[in-house]
């Protein structure tokens, strides 16, 4: 074996004409919090099926770091498992696992650890060095949120990443973030604050895994490539907007975590905000990173403020009481490991708000989001107005509805359009019909993974799926002000020894009846998804 | 007023087998069996079936062995890919009093049972005069689902054939090839030059099988390498699985488009009379400053060569173990062999013919690469047809 000395490395011509293939150049990346739930549930897998895809260049590594001590050997037989029981494609492949096993590796190191660091660093060039790659590297940071700005620090401090000021590398050093990303709006200005002394905004990839789910993606395709949905796209025709965002599970062992943020912030504040912004935004001047990021940008920074005085009339918060889901009894949110009997955190939220722009002046958007729901179903449904003048009102008139296009995000994607035909016979009567789009059905393959799609982008250095610096800040800032309120609104209680506790909804429910006042003026109701 | 198929007729659609109709009736046929077939056991509207299509297919073969292949691949593709698929049939063997037709419907069963997928599939069959082209072309035409691109998939390796450019290249969006059935170089030529055809898009099945091999061999000089090795190289060596030269003139006009190489000369009898070495002009200069010169050699060899024909391709960089080589080895994998790493092995691509049409009807059936590798083929397989070899 030689090594190659080229001061300057020239271009790959054959290369060009295969940018259709979308094949990432020869990388390292490095999974921090590579001991954790998401790196063998979905990580691994995703790299283990972009690999069996031929996604992945030839040459290509990966180095699980965490606190635990593990051998090389271990952590490929943990990921093996992870594969074997997580992969969209099972069983795993021993012939596509043979050639990409032997390129995992494991590192042990605590996250504040700068020592530990360069350690990494070391191992991490010496793997570089044995397997040809150029220094192209991808850190995720798939940790708890407090270390993130420690690592990140880290990274700079160690030369992981070159310092952000210096001259433009040859390789790339990307750094992908999970969520949550902050808890608020001051958490989340010092986190941007404290990660960009070490890189820029470009190498940062803010992982909002909604954005890797091929019905988000197909909002912008539905959108901007069909010509005849976008000029009803709009106030003129629009007569409200419902996103809902429903699970059935409960906190499943995370009561710690979820009693300290809540479904707004787990859901709201980002995935769910992620497709308002996709559904309500301008057409990008170009798809590209920037391009569509400013557009996102323009939709949350119109959400109309709430002042502490409305926050209650517009905002509907609850908690998941005892009941049903799937045939079995389950506890109530109170009655969860972990989570405090007096708990006021809330597990259902619904709100009812307006952008306020020329296109959805006046239009109002309900969003709801809540665990222990019936089913697990997140769509966007666009309700239009009514006909201007209903001609079968008198005769046969009882089904005729609104037009209603929902956009079924998971499961089973696809897009739907509600609309009233005549009844087959002599009577002129009407009834509602769908006209169904499945992704299952209409195209017979199977989407990827969200993770393999983001996976993938961050690779190619295409930030257009991920959440930029001022998006999030912009959500925070609407988001903070109703935490604040009932922030507020405890103490005030609390003070006054009169703790009211959240309204409750049974388990397997549709939330509180609360929810539905919040709807119901004017006529409207939720769907039934 | 119409009477309604019988249940029999009905339960034999639901199953996927042949209902034969008379050619003036197919559409009329398809849409009441169809309706008929979503009526439940009771009559009533129970089970809605929506007739899923993305293209409009039409598959010409050539007698009975050739219509069983086409068959088998439209089975396999309605999963992937609904679809109202027209089957022409010449070569029958035997005169029929006119053209012949058969309906049947391609049923996707679900996970569970459900039945999400159904496409179509129309069979004509013609012998003699029946089987004129204008009579193909005409019920074609009748035939298109309105609104949807018509895919011509031609998979004959004689392209020269008025049906083809006379009736179905004019209503087609797009022409699916199979480089890859092509033997020897007079094969490749002719099916190459259905590229200058400028009017439809142009996927090819030969092209795609070498995706892998492509895709392998381009990583390979990915940074720190770089393009380096690949201005310098002087001699380049692809074993393909003789005597099917074309999938390896195939990926020679690869390289050459793509390191903007000009062909030379072919020399016929490399390698103990069996190998071909064909010679181009390189854009780098010599030391010398003059023109440097490419050999290529396509090298026949018994090793394993999957589905693409090809057993390896290698550069040499000139230097001892300056080597980047891709080589096919048992049960579909590759070694990757470059200087400055050790050689790594890796599942090839093995795509199904099904899966590859699917490829050639979506982005990658409009590859503006292949559109200038073809001519260049072409100009290679006349080279080598030129001299007697291939």
């Amino acid at each position: 074996m030689t090594t190659l000395a080229m001061p300057t490395t020239l271009p790959n011509p054959l290369r060009e004409g295969l940018a259709a293939e979308r094949i990432p150049e020869p990388a390292t990346m490095v999974i921090f919090g590579a001991s954790g739930d998401l790196t063998k549930r979905k990580l691994l897998p995703a790299l283990y099926s972009l690999t069996r895809e031929r996604m992945l260049p030839g040459r290509f590594a990966v180095i699980g770091y965490a606190r635990r001590a593990m051998s090389d050997d271990a952590f490929r037989n943990e990921m093996r498992a992870g594969c074997e029981e997580f992969a969209r494609r099972r069983p795993v492949d021993p012939g596509v696992w043979e050639g990409f096993a032997p390129n995992l590796f494991y590192q042990a190191g605590e996250y504040d650890d700068p020592r530990a660091f360069v350690a990494l660093r070391e191992r991490l060039e010496q793997i570089e060095r044995t397997l040809g790659l150029p220094g192209n590297r991808v850190f995720y940071l798939s940790i708890p949120p407090s270390s993130f700005a420690t690592v990140v620090r880290n990274l700079g401090v160690s030369g992981l990443v070159p310092p952000p000021s210096g001259p433009a590398p040859a390789s790339f050093s990307r750094v992908i973030i999970e969520k949550p990303f902050g808890t608020d709006l001051a958490t989340a200005q010092r986190l941007n604050h404290d990660i960009h002394e070490t890189l820029t905004e470009k190498q940062i990839y803010r992982i909002d895994h909604y954005l890797g789910k091929e019905t988000v993606q197909n909002l912008l395709v539905f959108r901007f490539a069909n010509g005849i949905f976008e000029p009803v796209w709009n106030n003129r025709y629009v007569d409200h907007v419902q996103i809902t965002g429903a699970e059935t599970v409960g906190v499943e062992g995370r009561g710690g975590y979820f009693e300290q943020a809540g479904i707004l912030r787990d859901m709201v504040q980002n995935h769910l905000f992620q497709v308002v912004s996709l559904a309500a935004m301008e057409p990008p001047v170009a798809l590209d990173a920037d391009g569509v990021r400013d557009e996102k940008l323009k939709v949350l920074k119109a959400l109309r403020p709430m002042p502490s005085s409305e926050i209650d009339a517009h905002v509907v918060r609850a908690q998941y009481a005892a009941g049903s889901i799937a045939g079995r009894a389950v506890p109530g949110y109170r009655e969860e490991s972990g989570v405090s009997p007096t708990s006021q955190t809330e597990t259902f939220v619904a709100l009812k708000f307006f952008i306020d722009s020329w296109r959805w002046m006046g239009v109002p958007f309900f969003l709801r989001s809540a665990k222990r729901m019936p089913k697990r179903v997140t769509e966007i449904a666009i309700h239009f107005k009514e006909a201007p003048r209903l001609l079968f009102g008198r005769r046969g008139g009882e089904g005729v509805r609104p037009n209603v296009l929902s956009i079924r995000i998971q499961p089973d994607e696809g897009i739907s359009l509600n609309f009233g035909s005549k009844l087959p016979g002599q009577a002129m009567e009407v009834a509602p019909v769908t006209m169904e789009f499945r992704y299952g059905s209409s195209f017979g393959v199977e989407p990827p993974e969200a993770y393999e799609r983001l996976i993938l982008d961050c690779l190619l250095g295409d930030g257009t799926l991920f959440t930029r610096a001022d998006e999030v800040e912009a959500s925070w800032t609407w988001v903070s002000k109703i935490h604040e309120h009932w922030h507020a609104k405890a103490i005030t209680q609390a003070a006054a020894g009169a703790v009211e506790p959240l309204p409750t909804y049974a388990a397997g429910s549709w939330g509180p009846e609360a929810s539905d006042q919040l709807i119901g003026a004017g006529g409207r109701h939720w769907r039934r998804p | 007023m119409e009477s309604a198929p019988s249940r029999s007729t009905v339960e034999k659609f639901s199953r996927g087998e042949a209902i034969t109709v008379g050619v003036e009736r197919i559409e009329k046929e398809l849409a009441a069996l169809w309706q008929a077939a979503s009526r439940g056991e009771d009559g009533s509207e129970s089970q809605p079936i929506s007739r899923a299509a993305l293209w409009n297919l039409v598959i010409p073969a050539r007698g009975i062995d050739s219509l069983s292949r086409v068959k088998r691949l439209v089975d396999e593709l309605a999963p992937a890919l609904p679809a109202r698929v027209i089957t022409l049939c010449r070569g029958w063997g035997h005169a029929l009093a006119g053209i012949s037709a058969t309906i049947e419907s391609n049923v996707v069963s679900r996970p569970g049972g459900a039945r999400l997928v159904f496409a179509e599939e129309i069979t004509l069959t013609g012998e003699g005069a029946a089987a004129d082209e204008r009579h193909f072309g005409a019920l074609v035409r009748s035939l298109q689902i309105p609104s949807l691109p018509t895919a011509t998939l031609w998979f004959d390796a004689s392209p020269a054939d008025s049906l083809l450019s006379n009736e179905l290249l004019p209503v087609s969006d797009r022409l699916v090839i199979d480089t890859g059935r092509c033997v020897g170089a007079r094969e490749l030529g002719a099916v190459c030059r259905l590229g200058a055809i400028n009017r439809v898009e142009i996927g090819d099945l030969g092209w795609l099988r070498l995706a892998g091999f492509r895709l392998l061999f381009a990583g390979l000089f990915d940074p720190p390498v770089g393009g380096g090795p690949l201005a310098m190289a002087s001699h380049i060596e692809i074993e393909h699985r003789g005597p099917k030269i074309a999938s390896a003139l195939l990926l020679a006009a690869w390289l050459g488009v793509q390191l903007g190489w000009r062909p030379l000369d072919a020399a016929p009898g490399f390698d103990k009379g069996t190998g071909i070495r064909l010679r181009f002009a390189s854009t780098s200069k010599g030391s010398d400053g003059r023109e440097r010169s490419v050999a290529v050699d396509l090298k026949p060899s018994p090793g394993e060569c999957g589905t693409s024909g090809i057993v390896s391709l290698s550069l040499d960089a000139g230097g001892p173990g300056e080597t980047y080589r891709v080589r096919r080895t048992a049960d579909n994998h590759a070694e990757l062999t470059v200087p400055i790493a050790p050689p790594r092995t890796v599942k090839l691509d093995s795509r199904s013919d099904a899966e590859l049409c699917v490829g050639a009807l979506g982005p990658a059936g409009h590859d503006p690469l292949l559109r200038r590798v073809l001519p260049f083929a072409e100009r290679l397989a006349d080279l080598v047809a030129a001299r007697g070899a291939g």
